[in-house]
């Protein structure tokens, strides 16, 4: 088993690595960030001085080694636009992020698991159609053009909430969070469900499957027989079954549901990480785009580690298959 | 050969049988053909080539759908700030959403076939490294690759078409390497392999169509998903600019207008690339169940 | 849970949002596109970093909503010999902290800035600064390398911090607040990246005492939601009204909108190189002749420009047509330049004697949402140009795009906005239209390749003469060569707004587009 894990971590090492170079190398290729953030009235001599300054006229192997240099003592850079350092940047910025992604995932899981267990339960019902239908909106309309529609439907026309933004934040706990005002709520709303109606789609759809296999099984022939009633079928040892994938991929999804913020961060202007990321990338902030990729990288290459470890566990044969 | 040409037909008929029970299916490929046609004939449907500037006179800026303008015919979806019919902009930007997700589909098809059906029939340590690779890509959402992909390549639909492929050929490579483990281990291909035929004949003649129906329910998914991706990137300002249209640079431009009474310049596109993209998945998923009927995910 | 529950629960939801604004009288909350990228106001030349760290700090020069100069912390100014300025400094002035503001402060300030100033450099303020002597507390004299005319217009945004701060602090000091002091009309509160700028009035200021006790400077990027916010009451007062809602605005009573010109100017930039990056194309064959080379072929362009309709209606009414580089009053602005002319039929009878009687195709590059309305201005001119039997490729394209590959001249007709931010033609003349000469520091953005003698010899002489007047005639007389050139073709002045519920605020829209919040009062006072 250490082995294994060992093995393992030495890959997602590896595989940091390998992502580092792509992406310093793509974001060197795009262009000199100078051109795109010097001031008009700049003279030659100046934009040499600052092409020097931040080591871009540096080959790029030694700008790659630098960071790297900088990145082992912890520190990932100063972002070209804001002049402080990036790791304070995308902290600062996190909380928001984190927010909206728990409220949604919560909509997500609170709304998804009861109405897939229903449209498994009748799966020939027209109501489990109808849910069936809805699931599919949820999973194939854009994130973009939902979040729109919410935007016209409930900011323009009925004028209930806010077309976007953050709401009143406040120190809660330590940490700083708009989920203790109304106005914090009215904010968070619509972004909220615009970002849950995908993971909806999905929690419906792996919950649903869930209940027609576990129906088959012999477990809730037996307690029929036993003469349980459907509710306690249903609550008592179908549920409890179908649970453990349900919570593995609640937390896979968090993962992504925190990248995945980036769509309705923009649409509802909400001032998370993916913002900050869409802004460097327009500004070409590089130290920015850099450490946050490199950073997100880090983060998936570490579910997947996990993920690894514990299946090894549950599932010996993986095992067996990765010391081969 | 006659005999494999009528089972073929006749696994055809029974396909379509099967597929023809969902009535809904049946509509949204309906509307897919419907929708394919007007895309490709739009030169001949749409009333202007919007993107031939001669065409355009800033006069009929602005007009609500249904009004005439100086073209003497009826604009029904109304005109953009540059007098442009945005009936004829939908159906050229679709023409765009479909070339651009048609053409990604095929080549992360192709990319991953390859990368699956290379891992599968090698194994070993090529196998661990490509699927560890396979692996990693899957677990990143697709929209982030793309996005940062298409910083990096710059826009334009070939930069926007590679970016698609990158993000989205993992999809195909899993799926064509786990239905090709399951078949390497069945008998007739450890015979063919044990005869002198050249590999890539075994991966071509043996392999591929065995691993063609979950890639065909692959296929529609991620077309789809190429089309809405590259809407996405478009909205965010890193895809197609509005001089060089799609659907998703009409949405974008239109977005703009929302807090003014001029609506309908995001919402007809944007209702053409969502009955777009949920036809495609649902004639995939009507697929889906056809294949593989114990499959709900 | 019904629908109507529904809609009650989201309702109240929304009153008790409401509810809890603070709505006090003395507060001035602003929703603003853009914000400042830090409070150290020596970091960047950006322009909403110095609107911002304008209520903070003051400038040594200060200028009107004109962008003329006026006294600020400097009472007068005036050469005492070709290359040394005479700063008077103001009696008087405290600090935030209650020290008083002498030479020595102003002096540190301009030393401090090539230590701190990041990529958008502020050097290019004092990069004629060669050495600063301080004569006595309220006397300064600035040694430049040359002659430097428009020294005092360089100094517009010379902020001033106090010297005990010490050359050691940097941003992280001045963003928490701890040298955030200036001697401006308001003091730091809190700011963070992209959130919100809290200032309170100080009540120690030299000048008139500002109505506001605290402002709140709200940055909200998203057009769309910035006017939300205003219509729904979360700020008093928004920028950068986006055209399209500007005639929503024009037709509601509940809003007052306040229309001003900008500095902005978007120019066409026809590069007139031996040889284009992209290549022309006449009948489908590339050809290696550069037409735009050809006065008659500039001319043409020109005149086949129909401005009013720009203004009117690609613009929705939010420009003015441009005829010059620089907007009407600034230093060297030529009022012999009349309005341009829009004549089709001239434009084609000159592109025929050029001998592009059947048109050419090229190429035209543009920047997309760098500013308000430059993606539908490049469509709307490829679109004038296409009646001229011409063929052009419009793009549009990001700045991350754009500049990098327009520093590298890889377009050969482009177009680009450009503001002279100084209010006067050096600042525009010697970055965009002299002959590029790195050793001078000149033509840094001239991306076209015009050169021409007569123009580089009057912007030399210009630059050397310390006499005002004589000074402006050479920059006309420089402004109507360029223009007769069409080295650089404009197009239309941009223009923004503003807007506030109706009857609530007066202020006067600045050329620069500040909004300053000690310049706006209530309507009731």
């Amino acid at each position: 088993m250490i082995a294994f894990i060992l093995q393992r971590l030495m890959q997602s090492v590896l595989v940091v690595f390998a992502m580092s170079v792509i992406v310093f190398v793509g974001v060197y290729a795009i262009g000199n960030p100078i051109d795109v953030l010097i001031d008009p009235g700049a003279t030659q001599s100046i934009r040499d001085a600052l092409i020097e300054r931040y080591g871009l006229d540096q080959p790029l192997w030694r700008q790659y080694f630098t960071f790297v240099t900088n990145v082992a003592q912890g520190d990932l850079g100063r972002s070209m636009v804001y002049n402080v350092p990036v790791t304070s940047l995308i902290f600062s910025r996190l909380p928001a992020t984190l927010e909206l992604v728990f409220v949604a995932m919560f909509l997500a899981t609170a709304l998804g698991v009861p109405l897939g267990i229903w449209a498994g339960y009748k799966p020939d019902s027209f109501s489990s159609k109808a849910i069936m239908a809805l699931s599919i909106l949820g999973f194939s309309v854009p994130t973009f053009w939902i979040g729109m529609l919410l935007i016209m439907g409930f900011a323009v026309n009925l004028g209930w909430l806010p077309s976007g933004g953050r709401g009143l934040v406040a120190e809660f706990l330590g940490f700083r969070t708009s989920l203790t005002s109304a106005e914090g709520w009215s904010h968070v709303l619509l972004p909220a469900i615009n970002l849950s109606l995908f993971k909806m789609g999905l929690m419906i759809r792996l919950t649903r499957a869930g209940m027609v296999e576990a129906m088959r099984a012999d477990y809730v022939k037996f307690a029929r027989a036993q003469g349980l009633s459907e509710r306690e079928v249903v609550f008592g040892h179908v549920l409890r079954n179908i649970s453990i994938p349900i919570v593995t991929v609640f937390g896979l999804e968090l993962g992504s549901t925190l990248a995945f913020a980036v769509v309705t961060e923009s649409v509802f202007n909400w001032p998370g990480v993916g913002k900050l990321i869409i802004d460097s990338i327009l500004q070409l902030d590089r130290p920015v785009m850099v450490s946050y990729l490199v950073m997100v990288v880090i983060l998936f290459v570490l579910i997947n580690l996990v993920v690894d470890i514990v299946y090894a566990r549950l599932d010996p044969r993986v095992r067996l298959k990765g010391e081969e | 050969m006659a005999v494999a040409e009528t089972t073929r037909r006749q696994r055809l008929s029974e396909f379509w049988s099967d597929f023809a029970q969902s009535r809904v299916a049946v509509v949204a490929l309906a509307v897919i053909l419907v929708l394919l046609f007007l895309a490709f004939a739009c030169e001949w449907v749409a009333p202007q080539d919007p993107y031939d500037l001669r065409n355009l006179d800033w006069l009929d800026a602005f007009l609500p759908p249904g009004t005439v303008g100086s073209g003497g015919y009826v604009h029904v979806l109304g005109t953009d700030n540059v007098g442009r019919d945005m009936l004829s902009a939908v159906l050229y930007g679709l023409r765009t959403s479909f070339i651009i997700g048609l053409s990604a589909g095929a080549l992360a098809l192709t990319a991953g076939i390859a990368v699956g059906l290379t891992a599968a029939y090698f194994g070993g340590r090529l196998e661990a490294v490509l699927m560890r690779v396979v692996d990693l890509q899957l677990s990143m959402p697709a929209i982030l690759m793309a996005l940062v992909l298409v910083a990096l390549l710059g826009s334009g639909v070939g930069q926007i078409v590679l970016a698609l492929v990158v993000a989205q050929y993992a999809y195909f490579a899993r799926t064509t390497h786990g239905a090709a483990t399951v078949e390497r281990r069945k008998d007739y291909i450890e015979a063919a392999r044990s005869t002198p035929l050249p590999t890539y004949r075994v991966l071509f003649r043996h392999l591929l169509p065995n691993v063609m129906p979950p890639l065909i329910v692959v296929a529609t998914v991620q077309v789809a998903a190429a089309i809405a991706l590259e809407a996405t990137l478009s909205f965010l300002g890193v895809g197609l600019p509005l001089t060089e249209p799609s659907l998703g640079s009409l949405i974008s431009n239109g977005f703009r207008y929302i807090h003014t009474d001029r609506t309908w310049l995001s919402l007809y596109p944007g209702f053409a690339l969502m009955i777009t993209v949920v036809a495609i998945n649902l004639v995939g998923d009507q697929v889906r169940t056809v294949l593989d009927p114990r499959q709900g995910l | 849970m019904t629908l109507n529950t529904l809609r009650a629960g989201v309702a109240a939801l929304a009153i008790m949002a409401g509810a809890t604004l603070p709505v006090m009288a003395q507060d001035l909350t602003i929703g603003l596109r853009a914000g400042p990228d830090s409070i150290d106001p020596h970091w960047s030349t950006l322009g909403s970093q110095a609107e911002a760290l304008r209520h903070i700090f003051d400038t040594l020069v200060g200028v009107d909503e004109n962008l003329q100069l006026e006294p600020a912390l400097a009472t007068s100014w005036e050469p005492i010999s070709p290359t040394t300025w005479e700063f008077k400094i103001r009696e008087g002035v405290k600090f935030h902290d209650g020290s008083d503001l002498t030479a020595e402060d102003v002096k540190f300030s301009i030393e401090r800035i090539p230590e701190v100033t990041g990529p958008m450099s502020m050097t290019i303020y004092t990069k004629s600064v060669e050495s600063v002597e301080v004569i006595d507390d309220y006397t300064l004299h600035v040694h430049t390398a040359g002659t430097a005319p428009s020294l005092p217009n360089d100094f517009i945004r010379l902020f001033v911090v106090p010297a005990s701060i010490g050359m050691e602090v940097g941003n992280e000091e001045f963003n928490s607040g701890e040298s955030a002091i200036g001697t401006g009309p308001y003091r730091f509160v809190s700011w963070e990246p992209k959130g919100d700028l809290v200032m309170e009035r100080f009540d120690d200021y030299w000048g008139e005492a500002p109505h506001w006790e605290r402002v709140v400077r709200k940055e909200i990027p998203d057009d769309a939601a910035r006017v939300a916010a205003l219509r729904s009451g979360q700020v008093d007062l928004i920028n950068y009204v986006p055209a399209s809602d500007y005639l929503t605005m024009q037709n509601d009573s509940s809003l007052d909108t306040f229309v001003s010109d900008s500095v902005y100017i978007l120019n066409v930039q026809p590069v007139v190189r031996d040889e284009l990056p992209q290549k022309v194309r006449v009948n489908g064959q590339e050809i290696d002749e550069n037409p735009l080379q050809d006065l008659r072929v500039r001319t043409a362009l020109d005149l086949a420009i129909d401005r009013d309709t720009l203004v009117r209606v690609v613009l929705e009414g939010l420009g003015t047509p441009a005829n010059q580089l620089m907007p009407e009053g600034f230093f060297g602005y030529s009022t012999e330049l009349g309005p341009r002319e829009y004549n089709l039929d001239e434009a084609r009878r000159l592109l025929e004697e050029a001998g592009y009687a059947d048109g050419f195709e090229i190429d035209f590059t543009c920047t997309n949402n760098r500013v308000p309305g430059d993606s539908v201005v490049c469509e709307a001119l490829a679109q004038m140009w296409s009646r001229l039997g011409l063929t052009v490729n419009a793009q549009a394209l990001n700045g991350t795009v754009f500049f990098p590959a327009a520093a590298r001249e890889e377009y050969s007709l482009a177009m680009s906005a450009w503001g002279t931010l100084t209010g006067e033609a050096s600042y525009t003349y010697g970055s965009l239209l002299h002959t590029k000469d790195p050793e001078l520091g000149l033509g840094a953005f001239n991306r076209t390749g015009y050169s021409n003698a007569e123009f580089d010899d009057l912007f030399q002489q210009a630059r050397e003469n310390l006499d005002d007047d004589a000074r402006r005639e050479l920059y006309e007389e420089a402004s109507r060569i360029v223009m007769e050139d069409r080295a650089l073709i404009p197009t239309v002045i941009l223009q923004t707004v503003w807007a506030a519920p109706t009857g609530t605020l007066t202020f006067t829209p600045r050329v620069d587009q500040e909004t300053l919040a000690y310049r706006i009062t209530p309507v009731s006072d």
